[in-house]
């Protein structure tokens, strides 16, 4: 099962099975789709882990050119799923990340695609359309399971406010206002900074200038729906 | 404030239901129907569609320069904007979603690329058909707009979501040049890409030459490029010049 008997190739020899890592902190997840990938025809379970280091570690181990990742965006810190992503994306460019998760509100899909995922499977679809997902992915396709035609303008729209915020902020800006929606104060953000606090004020003073709102808690909001900064789980 | 546009619209298409949950019921009696085409046979396919999809009800055409008040104030009205031409602009979406953003908008258009689908559907529109072979399933396309659902065929889908990630990549590449690219780069950039020279450049700014240089000395700083054409190429790979047309 997992390829449709269209996309079968009866005349040529067979291939090497798609070797998959699975990454969730939930072992009971892990467990499941660790089974199912390892019973499946086309796929095979090379490691699963359960935080992000583990995840760096088993697919270092892997040795394959093309590996397909699937990532679980309920990854917490330090290593959220953002940072595994754009992890992967940097030392292991030909292999195929996806995020996974339930119930993914589009900014946090916005979110993975912009540091790097190949696409995003929810975990409600069923086991036939995320086996042909994994296998798309392994085909270097871009994969979309379960929130499509709904949420494909919103995801986009996300990524689109992200560009418009890049576009009206200083890298150092953005930092600061990271690390402002943490609820750090003022004298906080400059000690975390090494610069003075009035520094600080400046930078926040500008933000909200340029993002045209009156105060933190409104410029944090903005952030967080253009996927800068993340505001409670992503699940 | 674009970025409060932008806000404002992701909290209109939030209370959209995800294709996973059950669409809304249709109680609140037929959708009115208004049609933007200026093509009598296109016209004439989207009235016998609309009579035959299940939740639809009268159906009114209506010009795209003056959008009739009943369209912002009817309660789920749905419009069919049929885009001319082979090569359409995706600007009457906009216009339309901009004057009433609670209408459904339907998208009927010969092109089809990933990047047009991508942009109507973060615009906000419900469904975006190919002409001519889209037509067919307008019928039920319309019923599934009527019940709240937004709808791809799915070769649409598939080039959108490609699209998608060709998009998220060029923002983020974008995001990591040091500082913003001002207005005014962006307008150097883009007459430097379209051949001007320093001196052409200066006079159609009303600015002279050496200001022309010293932005252009700042903007290769920025995208961390040593000549023009590097100037330009990276621009256009960020997305922050259109180099399409």
């Amino acid at each position: 099962m997992g390829k449709r008997p269209s996309e079968t190739r009866a005349t040529q020899p067979p291939r090497r099975r798609l070797g998959v890592v699975v990454v969730d902190p939930l072992g009971v997840v892990r467990a499941g789709l660790g089974m199912l990938i390892a019973n499946a025809d086309g796929t095979e379970l090379l490691a699963e882990a359960g935080t992000a280091d583990e995840a760096l570690r088993a697919i270092a181990r892997a040795r394959r050119s093309r590996v397909v990742v699937l990532v679980g965006l309920g990854l917490e810190e330090p290593h959220d799923a953002s940072w595994l992503i754009r992890e992967i994306r940097e030392r292991y460019p030909t292999h195929a990340v996806l995020a996974v998760g339930a119930n993914a509100d589009p900014t946090s899909i916005s979110r993975a695609l912009f540091v790097g995922a190949d696409g995003f499977i929810d975990k409600r679809v069923e086991p036939e359309e995320f086996f042909e997902s994994i296998s798309r992915a392994g085909e270097r396709e871009v994969v979309l399971a379960g929130p499509t035609s709904s949420s494909v303008g919103q995801i986009a729209d996300g990524i689109h406010r992200r560009r418009e915020l890049d576009a009206m902020l200083t890298p150092r800006e953005r930092e600061v206002l990271a690390i402002a929606a943490e609820g750090l104060t003022a004298r906080e953000i400059a000690a975390r900074l090494g610069v003075r606090e009035r520094t600080v004020t400046t930078h926040l003073g500008r933000i909200y200038g340029k993002l045209g709102v009156g105060n933190r808690l409104a410029a944090v909001r903005l952030a967080a729906r253009s996927g800068l900064v993340t505001v409670g789980t992503p699940e | 404030m674009a970025v409060r546009r932008a806000l404002d619209a992701g909290e209109r298409v939030t209370r959209s239901p995800a294709r996973l949950d059950q669409p809304q019921a249709v109680d609140a009696g037929p959708a009115e129907l208004f049609v933007i085409a200026t093509d009598p046979v296109v016209q004439g396919v989207i009235r016998l569609a609309a009579d035959t999809a299940a939740g639809v009800g009268r159906v009114t055409s209506i010009s795209a320069d003056r959008l009739p008040a009943s369209v912002m104030t009817e309660p789920r009205p749905i419009v069919v904007l049929d885009l001319d031409g082979a090569v359409p602009s995706i600007a009457p979406v906009a216009a339309v979603l901009d004057l009433a953003p609670d209408v459904r908008v339907v998208v009927l258009s010969e092109r089809d690329d990933g990047a047009f689908v991508l942009e109507a559907m973060r615009l906000g529109a419900f469904a975006v058909l190919r002409k001519p072979d889209g037509l067919h399933t307008l019928s039920d396309v319309l019923a599934q707009v009527a019940g709240g659902e937004r709808v791809l065929p799915t070769d649409l889908e598939q080039s959108a979501v490609s699209e998608l990630r060709r998009f998220a990549r060029q923002v983020h590449a974008a995001s990591t040049v040091a500082t913003p690219v001002t207005d005014r780069e962006r307008e150097i950039l883009e007459l430097a890409a379209e051949g001007f020279t320093t001196h052409q450049i200066g006079r159609r700014l009303g600015i002279s030459p050496r200001t022309v240089e010293a932005h252009v000395a700042k903007l290769y700083r920025k995208l961390g490029v040593k000549t023009r054409i590097q100037a330009i190429t990276r621009a256009a790979a960020l997305g922050l010049i259109d180099m399409s047309e």
